[in-house]
């Protein structure tokens, strides 16, 4: 992460504008083993309570990292129930980022968040059909099969 | 624009910082070796 992704300049603009970047080694004590962290890089989106909403393990390239941060966000909104900042992060991710692979996360939780917050069920089979025709293999559209028999 | 990622080294400030900025916190964990 420090020779690839974290020297990108558009990766160094999303963290400054829109994260506060705490780095703690995978050794301190006591924080590593209440994150129950066993490989590096972990990286985790915590709201200001410090509490855990998101989570990737394993390298990043900027192109992916972007992305991944603005899926943490997205879903740190959601369990917040701000929904309409979910929504828009999710809806980025798809739009600015549509060959990235939190594109299929991105979909299914952007048919949760719709639905959170219009209580439409219409919501989820629209992100199951969107998963369906554009990622039929992918283990976001497995995960959205209910919402198939949403009607 | 910064040149590089300014990173906070205490959960205690980030956490600060965060709740000043309305913003989420990144946390890395990080292998130190």
């Amino acid at each position: 992460m420090d020779a690839v992704t974290y020297p990108e300049k558009a990766v160094i603009g999303f963290v400054s504008n829109h994260v506060i970047p705490l780095r703690i080694p995978s050794d301190q004590r006591p924080l590593a083993q209440e994150f129950k962290v066993s490989w590096t890089p972990t990286l985790v989106t915590l709201d200001t309570d410090g509490k855990e909403h998101h989570r990737t393990v394993g390298f990043l390239p900027p192109e992916e990292l972007i992305p991944s941060l603005m899926l943490g966000i997205g879903k740190t909104c959601l369990d917040l129930g701000q929904f309409n900042e979910a929504i828009g992060q999710f809806e980025k991710i798809v739009t600015e980022h549509a060959r990235s692979a939190a594109v299929p996360e991105a979909i299914f939780f952007l048919g949760v968040a719709r639905y959170k917050h219009t209580k439409d069920p219409k919501n989820l089979r629209l992100a199951y059909d969107r998963l369906i025709a554009d990622f039929p293999n992918d283990e976001w559209a497995k995960r959205a099969r209910p919402y198939s028999l949403i009607t | 624009m910064a040149d590089k990622i300014e990173w906070v080294t205490s959960m205690d400030e980030a956490l600060k910082r965060a709740k000043a900025e309305n913003k989420h916190v990144l946390l890395d964990f990080f292998n130190p070796n």
